[in-house]
């Protein structure tokens, strides 16, 4: 079901306008989302962030992007020059991609896809090319250290995130995603499904190198890691394609979980209404990743590939399972959602005591304190 | 040295040196009472002989060795400091080796404590005491070239460094 | 470093040398790292050290005993109370100097409000190496700033306090100084309750230091490491308790000692001390008369005696020794400083082969060194 042309006009100059309107709107709101960031993060850690460029350090986006773009474009000699060039471009181009599926509001999307989930997911998993192009075409050991590690995580975290949405898109019988967003108008699919949420968000996480997961780009062991030899312009590509994949996994988020622009207020509600929704429930689940970047030391690459694989693969698996087994019944639909509800909420209990046991401190105090009469004599 | 002989010196009672003696027995030794410890001297050829005595026996069980250096007495030779602690008895031991100024070889007592083996290299590279086999004789702290000046050696002169870099003055110490 | 693969090619598998230093914002200080790592194991360590290397010893024989204070700063620069204690007791033990007890009282408080300090850099340098980056770092200094804000009233200056004199302080400390001691322990039992929830029950911060760079106590006391790197290995040795100098001995207190010896034993351990520290300053405050705080007859020229002492005192790194040899007259003829950190680097290797990549920047900052008193 294609929505109609803009205007009515001719589809290829539909396709370009709406082309700009993609550009323009993840560029500003990719400056936005680092000035953000910068402010959050200075919050939780008890100081101020930019202040001085502009009104509140409003500004300090533009700044930094007119410094990067004047600098020196430094290519290594001994660089691979098609692989080290065209890298940027393979991390940066998908996440705008899966731009072209997300629903802002009911009725507005650049193209409403039936199989829009998949085509996101899918979209957004080709920047892992572009990782081992940077890291391998850079020449530098640090560069092929980090590249490596970023592949292994992204892969091993794509599975449990693909199986987490397989699992919500069977419980909305559809993988368009304004149908999905359509559904939840009374009550967000987080209810029925906390476990893929969950899974969800740990593995958005993982997939874009932020913290905990950022061994990658961990700055105080492989400096920089994939991206230590860029600078300039290909730098700020490489940077601008993790903010602007921020930005749309979080709407992706917003629509699949949160109930886009339907929830809380129904589907009749203006556009206006509704965009403002789903921009402050994107909204949320980004200020939710800049807590945890404040809050957790970085995973180290061989535990976040066994946290993937033994923890979040098999609650991902039993939950499609358990989904599928839940559904197969045709039960009346206030049982079948309660159902799905509880069965899930066991899902996230058992994650969370996975995580406890395996890291929990087996002795009965960490540091046995010596008395002083107790002097060995 | 000319104060030393109006002070009293202090007795040896109460103290560690009857163990000391019995655990070293056939290496001849010496001690005296310093400020805070006992200062055991021991000829230069037994030195680790000694060391390992003293960390085998039983009733002293030197199992830590606290610093290890060396002192230039200019003429009369350098003298290489071993401080001793027991981490079982809680007692401390000073242990000297003395060099003749021409002969400053010694064993390493890296075969004793492994904890030693930072100690003589610095030692070494600061006053060109070699330390018989030991595992890793680089430079610790001076460059990797300057093996051949020993900066704190009492003939190692202070205040002329500044005019030595830039300049290429022979040193004139003895190897 | 070459290891021969049998297979029916003739495969030559190296291991990377992977430098780390000396300009790197893990190591802690100019300190440089080589590891040999074969994938992400490490295979061995080789640490070059010697770039802060300025001379001191030597130095120190052409200052008099009160010049020489100020060195003592430098070296160890994060808990210079600690440092400056160690060479004016040594100086005091070869004069036999007696020195008044309110000088004495106010020197163990002001060691052990330096221990929470070092301790809180600790904190948020470890934050920092471990992937917390800036949280843990402004929630310690933001601590420690209150505790130097102190110093500062005391001594005038930040860092290098030069506050201690043989025989005891160089002046009196402020009006108001226990109602500022006061302040300060309650900002730092708030402090150390933030830190200890933010980390040190953070599930990711335990996967990431529990059973990682593992000594043993043998090996620990082999190797002659001191401080909370010994403790966290098991081993209760402090000198504060086993050989006490200055008041230790009529104060209250525990030392905290780890059971397995790895990274996260010590992290506990330093925060226990911390603790404890807070314990030992309210007892010294409540132990504090008025009186004078320099002997009344103080030499203008300090001649020591001939003969020799080394002196050791508990530093947060470990033990801080001096061991100075006079033969007369107001310069010592040798000088040398027993760094802990200098020890404990020995054993680096040890801990760190075996281990990942990332968990060697861990290691070294479990060590916690300090560059000046490794070099001097």
């Amino acid at each position: 079901m294609m929505t109609e042309t803009l205007f009515g006009l001719p589809t290829g100059v539909d396709a370009a306008i709406r082309l700009l309107i993609v550009v323009g709107v993840m560029t500003v709101v990719v400056m936005a989302l680092i000035y953000l960031e910068r402010k959050v993060l200075a919050r939780f850690q008890q100081r101020l962030g930019p202040t001085r460029t502009g009104p509140m350090g409003l500004l300090q986006s533009v700044a930094d992007a007119l410094k990067l773009i004047s600098k020196e474009d430094i290519r290594p000699k001994n660089a691979d020059p098609w692989v080290f060039e065209l890298a940027p471009f393979l991390v940066f181009v998908p996440t705008f991609l899966g731009f072209v599926a997300v629903p802002f509001t009911i009725a507005w999307q650049v193209r409403e896809l039936e199989l829009g989930l998949l085509y996101v997911l899918a979209v957004s998993s080709v920047n892992i090319l572009g990782w081992v192009m940077a890291g391998w075409g850079s020449d530098n050991r640090y560069a092929i250290l980090g590249a490596l590690r970023a592949v292994a995580q992204s892969i091993s975290y794509e599975l449990p995130l693909v199986l987490a949405m397989i699992s919500v898109a069977m419980v909305a019988n559809s993988l368009n995603l304004v149908e999905i967003v359509r559904q939840q108008a009374t009550v967000p699919n987080i209810v029925w499904q906390p476990l893929p949420a969950l899974l969800f968000f740990i593995c958005l996480l993982a997939e874009m190198n932020r913290p905990p997961f950022d061994a990658p780009v961990g700055e105080s062991e492989v400096v920089g890691g994939p991206y230590v030899e860029y600078s300039g312009i290909r730098w700020s590509m490489f940077f601008l394609g993790e903010y602007a994949a921020m930005f749309i996994m979080s709407l992706l988020g917003a629509a699949v979980f949160l109930g886009g622009g339907a929830w809380p207020l129904g589907e009749e509600l203006g556009v206006g209404w509704q965009l403002a929704l789903t921009v402050v429930k994107a909204g949320a689940i980004i200020f939710l990743m800049f807590w945890t970047r404040a809050s957790f030391p970085r995973l180290r690459i061989d535990q976040m590939m066994s946290f993937s694989w033994k923890i979040l693969l098999p609650a991902s698996i039993a939950q499609i399972l358990v989904t599928g087994g839940i559904l197969v019944y045709n039960l009346p639909s206030g049982l079948e959602h309660t159902l799905l509800a509880v069965t899930s909420a066991i899902g996230v209990l058992f994650v969370y005591t996975a995580i406890n046991r395996s890291v929990a401190t087996p002795r009965p105090r960490p540091v046995v304190l010596v008395r002083r009469s107790e002097a060995a004599r | 040295m000319t104060n030393e002989d109006s002070a009293p010196a202090r007795s040896l009672d109460g103290t560690i040196w009857p163990q000391v003696d019995r655990a070293l027995s056939g290496i001849t030794a010496s001690a005296e009472r310093a400020v805070l410890d006992v200062i055991v001297s021991i000829p230069r050829d037994e030195v680790v002989r000694g060391l390992k005595a003293l960390k085998a026996d039983e009733a002293l069980a030197f199992d830590y060795l606290r610093c290890l250096t060396c002192v230039d007495n200019e003429e009369e030779g350098i003298d290489v400091v071993y401080h001793l602690y027991s981490t079982k008895h809680h007692h401390n031991l000073t242990v000297k080796a003395h060099l003749a100024p021409d002969d400053l070889f010694v064993d390493t007592a890296t075969t004793v404590w492994r904890g030693a083996n930072w100690y003589e290299r610095e030692a070494a590279e600061m006053f060109g005491v070699r330390f018989r086999g030991h595992p890793d004789p680089r430079t610790l702290l001076m460059p990797e070239d300057m093996t051949d000046t020993f900066p704190l050696r009492k003939d190692h002169p202070l205040a002329e460094i500044e005019v030595l870099q830039g300049e290429g003055i022979a040193w004139g110490v003895e190897e | 470093m070459t290891n021969a693969v049998q297979s029916d090619h003739d495969f030559e598998v190296q291991d990377i040398m992977i430098n780390m230093g000396p300009q790197h914002p893990a190591t802690h200080g100019v300190f440089r790292m080589v590891l040999a790592v074969d994938g992400e194991i490490v295979r061995d360590v080789i640490p070059h050290i010697g770039y802060m290397h300025r001379g001191g010893e030597k130095l120190s024989e052409t200052m008099d005993f009160r010049q020489g204070i100020g060195f003592m700063d430098r070296t160890e620069y994060l808990a210079q109370f600690n440092a400056e204690l160690s060479y004016v007791m040594a100086v005091e033990a070869l004069m036999d100097i007696q020195v008044p007890e309110r000088a004495q009282w106010i020197r163990m408080i002001l060691c052990e409000l330096n221990r929470l300090s070092s301790h809180f850099m600790f904190t948020g340098a470890f934050g920092t190496d471990s992937g917390v980056f800036g949280t843990a770092f402004t929630y310690a200094f933001r601590w420690r700033e209150e505790i130097m804000d102190l110093f500062e009233e005391i001594t005038g200056d930040r860092l290098m306090y030069a506050y201690f004199r043989p025989g005891g302080l160089a002046w009196e400390v402020t009006d108001n100084f226990a109602q500022r001691v006061k302040y300060v322990l309650d900002q730092c039992r708030q402090g150390i309750k933030d830190v200890d929830n933010l980390i040190t029950n953070n599930e990711v911060f335990k996967a990431r230091t529990q059973n990682v760079g593992i000594i043993s106590a043998e090996d620990a006391i082999d190797w002659g490491t001191t401080g909370p790197v010994l403790r966290g290995s098991g081993v209760p040795f402090d000198v504060r308790r086993d050989e006490p100098y200055l008041f230790y001995d009529q104060v209250d207190f525990d030392v905290p000692v780890g059971q397995v010896g790895d990274v996260y034993d010590r992290w506990c351990v330093r925060i226990e001390e911390m603790r404890q520290s807070v314990r030992i300053v309210e007892q010294c405050m409540a132990k504090l008369q008025p009186g004078p705080i320099m002997p009344e007859r103080m030499p203008r020229m300090l001649r020591t005696p001939p003969g020799e002492v080394y002196i050791r005192t508990e530093a947060p790194r470990g033990e801080y020794g001096i061991y100075m040899v006079s033969k007369g007259g107001n310069r010592p003829h040798r000088l040398k400083i027993r760094s802990a950190c200098f020890t404990n680097l020995q054993a680096l290797k040890d801990m760190s082969v075996g281990n990942y990549v990332a968990d060697a920047v861990l290691i070294l900052g479990s060590l916690d060194i300090v560059l000046g008193e490794t070099d001097r």
